[in-house]
């Protein structure tokens, strides 16, 4: 069934194979102007995190010292200690010198190299936000083609209402409910799920341990994945829709295809496009965690780290996590931008 | 798309399968021990006591290693600790304390030599001040010989038995040599007091065992874990599941929301905080220049007094802390602290009269305007003043609410003032751009500090450094009266020293207290078999003075009653799992059906 369909693929490609290395050339070039648009991105970046943190109110030494009987000269004695009364353009060639060498400084409250503490949080958080991105991207796609291919339809009602509930309910409040009732359980339904970390306290060894992680996983990914999938149900939708009466798809269903194949062979590679965008961005912010979900289930990932410095604030901490998730971000964009320009021809002719 | 559907049914099975699996497995390795599980809403900042300052992080410390006194379970007064007992030279500057004959959990000896090093590495290394240094600002010199350990001072000091400093064991840490970038991260962990911690996953809990060597003997206990949740909701949650045994540090709204479950036993005793009004009576800066823009009216010690008199407390206490709280007729510290503790009486108590409110206020020459609101003497402006509460505290919301209403009656307006709470803390203590602003202290045993957020030298530098003042006080009977109560050693006579204080800021009003809350806790009685609060009546339990608590608490085996009532929760668990597991299964299968039907129809066309 398939065989005449491949078949098709290469006659269709042939036009556009003459012009193939220069494309590639053209390809690289492009790729190369973007990296260095990121590069650029990311130097204003580092300047920019190290003044506008420094606009946050509050005197960091303060706050740690909040409730401890300290005196002022011993106050002066920690902000000597941290750099802080250094004039603040030498702080400022400090923190640049020292992020250009890789070294993201010493975490005011934890002490500890904040390479260190992302280095602990990373993994956890790619974890939970990378399965959740994995399952929302799925989800939502698989409704989006669906509803879009049969517009109008039951499903399309009901999975883009649902989607759109769930898009709209306030993430805390989901997430406290799905812990009320899967983790506390109601009335004779006991709980099911643990709402607490990554593992049990008596975590056990081996394959079990992978079980017991993902058990914690549930809550925590199910909230993540019902408050954002329907972004890319909507706009699979709605490309989809765009697809469906463009002239290629009749001149398919013409040559007596089956709808299945009409939508996924043809419809859906040309509708997947927008999403390929959204979904590159979105990679980007998972290294950023999910702030919301991490604080409802205590997940120890960067999201709840960024919190906790911001409320000190807690000034290397807060440079080293932001500027790990602006450089994923502004990296994934670039991404995005030459996967882009690779799979769809029209942009590179433009 | 087929494909994708198993997987993800597969992934549900495994998930369901994984929720199975693990409440099976993790009752079998705790089996028979006694085991306490304490909820905590702060994981901790660091292992290492010269660099942990977060409140969970002290009191895990307590847990676990001795001081040179602890308040008595009873009195809170100073009783002996490491220290056995000590003498004081006649000018109060030598202070001389007889080391306990007791043991480190890993066998060595305790000796001066280990509290004089402990003191010594504070004095001289910067990192090692981290969270102590305050403590060690007075010592001159500390020296060990044998059990003996000598202390002298710069100047008298009566708060040196309150020291706060854990002994630390220096066979185990004369080696490190890089204090601010040490983790202390090894388990287990040498100790002195009743636990040893040996083991700490980050972010997710710390356990610890019982201390054979402690020198009180063993505690009833085998193991106490300490178990951390990002949100109070979630704490909850696991004391309702029996995740945890026992949780401190409530807030109304949390403690009502666990008052009608059949095992847990809500715990509401008088608490260490008290919540007061800070009022910009003319901010200044350490060298006296004015600071901030605080209300000329509020100068006017009668004007404060007048805002005093139309507070009414009880109605706060009913409605705003729905009762769980007791209305404030002293200052700064609270009742709980029976020897230091005062109360207006006769005369000089403000109760609530709006009427000598009005009264106070006419006769000082703010008069009344058309629309009620009163006027400066000279009627230049208005009596309208900010009131400056955090953002998303509901209960400060309420608050500001009802002073609202007692200030209108008084001729009086409020406004409310949101702030998030690092620019609330620079602007009510550093900028001085408020007119009213809520505050509170948790105060320890001796209220030394709380006392000392009130002095002079606490106010900002004038390049705009926080110097830590509560108040923005600078008065010169408050700094006499500090000054005399740090050289009395006499307890008694201290105590009234530092009532008159309190009476000072009573009637000077920089601070108005409104009331003392309540320490609210919860724990679960099918748990725990017996525990004792610190101080033992009407004490509290987490977040206490000490370890009292942790050392007298007993709770059942894992594996009797209650473990077996939780067990089979797990059974439960597991049959509904897989009650949902065999569904999705069966769901997964119709829909492959259905689907093949559906496809091999359309072949066959």
């Amino acid at each position: 069934m398939t065989a005449p369909l491949d078949a098709l693929e290469p006659a269709a490609q042939a036009a556009g194979s003459a012009e193939e290395p220069q494309a590639r050339r053209g390809t690289l070039r492009y790729a190369l102007s973007k990296a260095a648009g990121a590069l650029f991105s990311i130097a204003m970046v580092i300047v920019g995190t190290f003044f506008l943190f420094r606009l946050l109110p509050g005197d960091p030494v303060r706050n740690l010292a909040q409730g401890r009987n300290m005196t002022p000269a011993q106050l002066d004695l920690e902000r000597h200690r941290l750099g802080l009364d250094k004039p603040l353009i030498d702080q400022f060639f400090d923190f640049v010198g020292d992020t250009l060498r890789l070294d993201l400084g010493t975490s005011y409250e934890y002490k500890r190299p904040v390479l260190d503490l992302i280095g602990e949080r990373l993994g956890p958080t790619l974890l939970l936000a990378g399965t959740g991105l994995v399952i929302a991207v799925s989800l939502g796609l698989w409704q989006g083609t669906h509803a879009g291919w049969r517009h109008g339809s039951r499903f399309d009602r009901f999975s883009t209402g649902a989607s759109l509930v769930l898009w709209s309910v306030p993430t805390f409040w989901l997430g406290l409910l799905l812990m009320m009732v899967l983790g506390v359980g109601i009335g004779p339904i006991p709980g099911l799920f643990p709402f607490r970390g990554i593992e049990s306290i008596d975590a056990p060894d081996g394959f079990a341990y992978v079980l017991d992680v993902a058990s914690h996983m549930v809550l925590p990914t199910l909230t993540l994945v019902a408050v954002v999938y329907a972004q890319y149900l909507l706009v699979m939708r709605s490309s989809l829709l765009e697809e469906v009466s463009q002239d290629y798809v009749t001149v398919a269903r013409a040559k007596g295809l089956r709808d299945d194949d009409v939508r996924k062979r043809h419809a859906v590679p040309n509708a997947l496009l927008p999403t390929v965008t959204l979904v590159f961005m979105r990679i980007g912010f998972v290294v950023g965690g999910a702030v919301t979900v991490e604080t409802i289930f205590t997940w120890p990932g960067l999201g709840q780290l960024f919190y906790e410095a911001v409320s000190v604030p807690d000034f290397t901490l807060m440079q080293g996590t932001f500027l790990l998730i602006t450089v994923a971000v502004i990296v994934m964009n670039t991404l995005a931008d030459v996967v882009y320009h690779m799979i769809d021809p029209r942009v590179r002719s433009a | 798309m087929r494909k994708w559907f198993a997987r993800l049914a597969a992934l549900g099975v495994a998930l369901l399968i994984a929720g199975q699996g693990t409440t099976a497995l993790a009752q079998d390795p705790a089996a028979g021990k006694k085991v306490l599980r304490v909820g905590a809403t702060q994981a901790m900042d660091s292992m290492n006591p010269f660099l942990a300052v977060r409140l969970v992080s002290t009191s895990i410390h307590r847990m676990m290693y001795g001081f040179l006194t602890v308040p008595d379970s009873k009195t809170l007064q100073p009783s002996p600790d490491l220290a056995e007992s000590w003498t004081t030279s006649e000018d109060g500057l030598t202070w001389t304390f007889k080391i306990r004959q007791a043991k480190w959990s890993d066998g060595q000896p305790v000796t001066a030599e280990d509290a004089a090093w402990t003191f010594n590495k504070i004095m001289t290394d910067e990192a090692a001040k981290t969270a102590n240094g305050p403590a060690v600002e007075n010592f001159e010199s500390v020296t060990a010989n044998g059990q003996e350990l000598t202390i002298k001072l710069k100047a008298p000091q009566a708060s040196m038995l309150e020291n706060p400093i854990p002994i630390m064991p220096k066979h185990a840490w004369e080696s490190v040599t890089d204090i601010a970038n040490y983790d202390a991260e090894k388990y287990p962990t040498p100790s002195s007091g009743p636990f040893i911690a040996i083991e700490h996953k980050k972010d997710q809990y710390v356990k610890l065992q019982a201390n054979p060597n402690y020198w009180r003997g063993k505690p009833k206990l085998d193991e106490l874990q300490v178990i951390f949740y990002a949100n109070p909701q979630a704490a909850i949650a696991g004391l309702k599941t029996g995740e945890i045994d026992l949780i401190g540090r409530l807030n109304p709204p949390e403690y009502e929301a666990i008052l009608n479950d059949p095992n847990i036993t809500a715990w509401n005793t008088q608490g260490r905080r008290s919540v007061y009004l800070q009022i910009n009576h003319g901010a200044t800066t350490s060298d006296d220049k004015p600071v901030g823009d605080g209300h000329p009216a509020l100068k006017d010690v009668k004007v404060r007094q007048a805002l005093h008199y139309a507070i009414d407390k009880q109605k706060l206490v009913d409605d705003v802390q729905n009762g769980l709280a007791r209305p404030a007729d002293g200052s700064i510290v609270p009742p709980m602290y029976k020897d230091f503790f005062w109360e207006a009486t006769g005369d000089t108590k403000v109760g609530y009269d709006p009427a000598k409110a009005n009264q106070i206020l006419d006769d000082a020459g703010y008069k009344k305007g058309p629309d009620g609101i009163r006027t400066m003497p000279d009627g230049d402006r208005k009596l309208e003043f900010r009131f400056s509460i955090h953002t998303d505290t509901p209960i400060e919301d309420k608050l500001a609410e009802y002073l609202t209403g007692f200030f209108k009656e008084i001729g009086i307006t409020l406004t409310t003032k949101k702030l998030d709470s690092s620019k609330f803390t620079e602007e009510t203590g550093v900028s001085g751009l408020f007119d009213i602003a809520i505050s509170g202290w948790s105060v320890n045993p001796d209220p030394e500090e709380v006392l000392a957020t009130h002095l002079c030298s606490r106010r900002p530098s004038p390049t705009g450094e926080g110097g830590g003042t509560e108040s923005f006080f600078c008065d010169e009977t408050f700094e006499e009266l500090y000054q005399e109560q740090l050289k009395e050693l006499d307890r008694p006579k201290r105590a009234d020293i530092i009532k008159q204080m309190q009476e000072r800021l009573y009637t000077q009003a920089p601070v108005i207290a409104i009331y003392y809350t309540k320490d609210l806790e919860a724990y679960r009685k099918d748990r725990l078999v017996s525990i004792t609060p610190i101080p033992e009546t009407d004490g509290i339990l987490y977040g206490g003075s000490g370890y009292w608590p942790w050392f007298t608490a007993d709770v059942k085996p894992t594996g009797t009653a209650a473990g077996a009532a939780s067990a089979e929760g797990g059974s439960n668990t597991g049959l509904i799992a897989g009650v949902v597991g065999a569904v999705v299964v069966v769901g997964a299968g119709a829909f492959f059906l259905t689907r093949r039907r559906k496809s091999t129809a359309d072949e066959r066309e």
